[in-house]
């Protein structure tokens, strides 16, 4: 494709929907990966499309909007990746939990979020097999599930029909500017012109931000998922435990874990979630598979008969101050960063995508896009934007 | 001294208990099924009078069997599953269920005897109740004293065909056809090897003899390449074709039957080499194995590995392989012992059967235009060869594993152990490229080797 | 090592089995060659590899679903039934 109107470096789910967004706007788009479709972060998340684990904040508003873009996207390419407006309930068990969890639950509730309190017995009806000391819980109708993969992949189906291109197997090596504009990039076999380049490169964004002599201090956070074997119809929503929130927010290096648990539409159960900071370490740590057992049975005690059948890990991209990077780099102009979306880059994407292109094209954005710009790392300092 | 722990309880890794034990070395052998023998000696009881003679080493088998069992230096866990293996700097850790039990093992010096089970060809309607492998009759039989079938159908290509044909007949039941892929003149080539191997020509005599007493004629260069069911969803006929050197078909008759064992050769199980961290490479076979050296050690000191996973050869080359490997083993760990010359000869002869084996029994591509868009390509999850060619053409997977993760081929109940090898060759197929050994390594890699209840994981260390 | 009859049910069925054999094989022999309906497509399923490697004989076993029955042991007074999708 002979000079684009922009290049995506990355097709993950947020490149995807990034590039989707742009081409919608009459842009050509090329996305570019060093490897397959989904083949980074987006390969190992669990498809979750939430508004319930945000406080009110920008963030927030961003998650709000992305979810019903999700429900757009379906619609505007003809579905195929498993969209499913399945809600969430969180719950708590402890005092002070629940007190906590009623207080974020209002306060979202003020700010546009659908809630629904559950006491012991409405949330045995939504949950019949929730362990039976759980007497407190939100539902939230507005989460939904998604299958990421075949979002990504669906997504930039949709994008080469409609004029853009994907190339898989070139790895950027450098980025190309002039006089403090981008002109292109190069890869490891060709070169590339064009004045926008947007950075979907998820865990690997800061590595490709030095590539045009710039800066983002995205690092990776590992994750576990525990995948059983098909099982029957035993958990009819998203559940998580209250703590969940917590640990998004926290910044210990140590492990944190807390239940997270769904069904899917191909009948196995998905439990995590862990997050430890271990750089890319890629080893198979049975201790924290076992801590998302009990954690689970703890909360759905039916779930002890039921197999794991395997476990796969990922690294999710965040940010010192664990909001994403949504704008254009500080530096160079023309490039554009949308990464660092610490474990709700799937959520997320959509909004994204839109930020970027309505900035591009100069159209009014639907919030204010301040909050996430990569202005706020400027000369290598988080300066407050 | 340390233990040397051996996995497997089949040729090989009975031959390597023994052989470690006799340098010395106490041994554990863990293996997966209640009686010891592996797939290849599949037995019921005992004592060898009280079988059926339908197999004709069961002897040899029965032998080694209850040597282990008498040797107070080899501790014997049946019933026992790893469902993990992880090797770090020497130390390797086996998580295990033994009898519904959570246990740990710890050890430096591994012998690895995980074997191999059939491999199996997709084809329409080769998941209607009635379709089996040879294994599968072959284990119903001796293993459970049930005869699949009255009306059998034994296919596939490979000399494993002969026994379990020979078994359906001395068992009463009528072998309506054997038909076998390839024709007998690849034989004449390997002139030599036969002559080297004349207890393997008296061996297919008996089982030619006791086909002929049962009134049937095997047929060369023809194979089962669709299978029909009745209205209640159960086999009812098979379409048998003659097909070329390519498998390409030609003529197809159909042929009435309640049961169709057909296997084509074997695939390796190296999934507890692979997650321990062993190297694994792909043979002449196209199999993914364990790489050995002379002394049938793996890449990682202190881990040795045996019998089919190292190449599929048999039960004479296992058996040849795990003396070595115990040997070798049992050296490692500080004993005064050596491998001979003579256990060297014997694996060499072994070898060279076997690789005449592969010779004579290839799978040509021809297969790939026996299943359409329909058919069943991964059984588990219900992915049929329609769904991997939309993943390809419409959604871009350019690889047997992007191709399986849009589609959930090879990731239900068997971790694609049926449908792996397949799925490589017709996603290759689709985007008219060879496979790589990538795309087959990686089709193999299981880090949770067996599924496990969620209860058990949690309550264990 | 001496062999004698046992029995288990098998949705309203009742199954003799020799003991030690397998659920599975107890069922062939009882002429029950189907023992489950997929999830997606429910399609008929049999034993198929017979040596617990396909995952294609799941039973549920005293209400435990996803259970070879190729490879589990019968044992008297199981409640051995058809796997229905993956019992939804």
């Amino acid at each position: 494709m002979k000079n684009p109107d922009a290049i995506v470096i990355g097709a993950g789910v947020v490149g995807a929907c990034t590039a989707l967004s742009l081409s919608n706007a009459g842009l050509r788009v090329l996305v570019i990966d060093r490897g397959p479709v989904a083949s980074g972060t987006t390969g190992a998340g669990e498809g979750n499309i939430l508004v319930s684990d945000k406080e009110p904040s920008p963030e927030l508003t961003l998650a709000i909007r992305s979810r019903d873009a999700w429900f757009e996207i379906d619609t505007d390419i003809g579905g195929g990746f498993e969209l499913e407006a399945k809600g969430g309930v969180v719950v708590s068990r402890s005092t002070k939990g629940v007190s906590d969890l009623k207080k974020l639950a209002s306060l979202q509730k003020e700010n546009g979020v659908e809630t629904i309190e559950l006491n012991a017995s409405t949330l045995q009806e939504a949950e019949p097999f929730i362990s039976k000391d759980v007497n407190y819980g939100v539902l939230y109708p507005g989460d939904a599930q998604c299958q990421p993969m075949l979002a990504a992949a669906q997504i930039i189906r949709a994008v080469k029909k409609r004029g853009g291109n994907f190339i898989q197997g070139e790895n950027v090596i450098k980025i190309n500017s002039n006089a403090g504009s981008i002109v292109g990039l190069t890869t490891d076999k060709n070169t590339y012109s064009t004045p926008i380049i947007i950075n979907a490169t998820g865990t690997w964004a800061g590595e490709v931000a030095k590539l045009a002599n710039s800066y983002l201090p995205i690092m990776p956070r590992r994750g576990y998922i525990l995948v059983t074997s098909p099982a029957p119809k035993l958990i009819n929503h998203k559940v998580y435990d209250a703590d969940y929130v917590a640990n998004v927010a926290s910044g210990e290096a140590d492990l944190q874990s807390s239940a997270v648990i769904e069904g899917t539409a191909s009948g196995t159960i998905l439990i995590g979630a862990s997050r430890e900071r271990v750089g890319f370490k890629n080893d198979l740590n049975i201790a924290i598979l076992r801590q998302l057992a009990r954690q689970a049975i703890s909360l759905f005690p039916v779930l002890t008969n039921i197999q794991l059948l395997r476990a796969y890990r990922g690294f999710r991209p965040y940010a010192p101050d664990h909001l994403p990077v949504i704008g254009e780099d500080a530096n160079v102009s023309g490039l554009w960063h949308a990464a660092g979306h610490e474990g709700a880059g799937i959520g997320l994407a959509p909004a994204t995508g839109e930020l970027i292109t309505a900035q591009i094209t100069g159209n009014a954005p639907f919030m204010d896009p301040a909050p996430f710009s990569p202005k706020r790392f400027k000369g290598g300092e988080h300066v407050a934007v | 001294m340390h233990n040397v722990v051996i996995v497997g309880g089949g040729p090989a890794g009975l031959s390597a208990a023994l052989a470690v034990a006799a340098a010395g070395a106490p041994v554990l052998l863990i293996d997966s099924n209640s009686r010891l023998g592996g797939q290849y000696w599949r037995n019921s009881v005992d004592e060898l009078e009280n079988q059926n003679e339908q197999h004709f080493d069961l002897a040899t088998g029965l032998l080694l069997i209850n040597a282990v069992k008498a040797r107070k230096e080899i501790e014997v866990w049946s019933e026992a599953q790893i469902w993990s293996a992880t090797n770090d700097e020497g130390k390797n850790t086996l998580r295990v269920i033994h009898q519904g039990k959570s246990k740990i093992v710890n050890t430096a010096n591994l012998i690895l005897c995980t074997g191999a089970y059939d491999r199996t060809l997709p084809f329409p309607g080769w998941d209607i109740p009635g379709v089996m492998t040879p294994g599968g009759v072959q284990s119903l039989l001796k293993g459970h004293g049930v005869l699949a079938g009255k009306r059998v159908v034994v296919a596939g290509t490979g000399p494993f065909l002969l026994p379990v044909a020979a078994g359906v007949i001395k068992a009463g039941g009528e072998v309506v056809s054997l038909v076998e892929a390839n024709k007998s003149r690849r034989w004449v080539s390997s002139f030599i090897v036969i002559l080297e191997n004349l207890s393997k020509i008296k061996e297919a005599f008996y089982y030619i003899k006791t086909i002929s007493q049962g009134k049937v004629r095997g047929q060369f260069g023809q194979a089962v390449i669709a299978a029909h069911a009745a209205d209640n969803g159960e086999l009812e006929s098979v379409d048998i074709a003659k097909i070329d050197r390519n498998f390409k078909v030609k003529k197809v008759k159909n042929i009435k039957c309640d049961v169709a064992a057909i296997g084509w050769g074997f695939t390796p199980d190296t999934s507890l080499a692979g997650s321990l961290g062993c190297q694994q490479v792909v043979a002449k076979d196209e199999c993914v194995v364990v790489w050995v050296d002379s002394n049938q050690q793996t890449n990682i000191p202190g881990i040795f590995a045996a019998g089919e996973i190292t190449g599929i050869g048999g039960s004479d080359l296992s058996m040849a392989e795990g003396v070595i490997a115990g040997i070798a083993a049992a050296k490692f760990v500080g004993c005064k012992v050596e491998v001979l010359k003579a256990h060297r000869k014997r694996r060499a002869k072994r070898q060279r059967f076997a690789n005449a084996l592969i010779k004579a029994y290839p799978i040509k591509v021809g297969w790939q235009l026996w299943p359409n868009d329909q058919t069943t390509i991964c059984r588990c999850e219900e992915v049929s060869l329609g769904d991997l060619k939309f993943s390809v053409e419409e959604l871009g997977a350019t690889d047997s594993r992007t191709a399986k993760l849009f589609t959930r081929c090879g990731m239900g109940l068997c971790q694609g152990r049926i449908c792996g090898r397949s799925v490589v060759d017709l996603v290759a197929k689709e985007l008219n490229v060879l496979p790589t050994d990538i795309d087959r390594i990686s089709a193999v890699n299981r880090p949770i080797i067996t599924p496990i209840s969620l209860g058990v994981l949690a309550q264990g260390e | 090592m001496s062999q004698f009859e046992i029995q288990f049910t098998f949705d309203d069925k009742t199954i003799s089995a020799v003991s030690g054999q397998s659920v599975g094989a107890a069922l062939l022999a009882a002429n029950q060659r189907s023992l489950r309906k997929t999830r997606f497509n429910k399609d008929k399923r049999g034993i198929f590899c017979g040596i617990g490697v396909c995952f294609d004989c799941l039973v549920v076993i005293d209400g435990i679903t996803n259970q070879r029955a190729c490879i589990i042991e019968a044992k008297p007074g199981m409640k051995v039934q058809t796997q229905d999708g993956s019992n939804a």
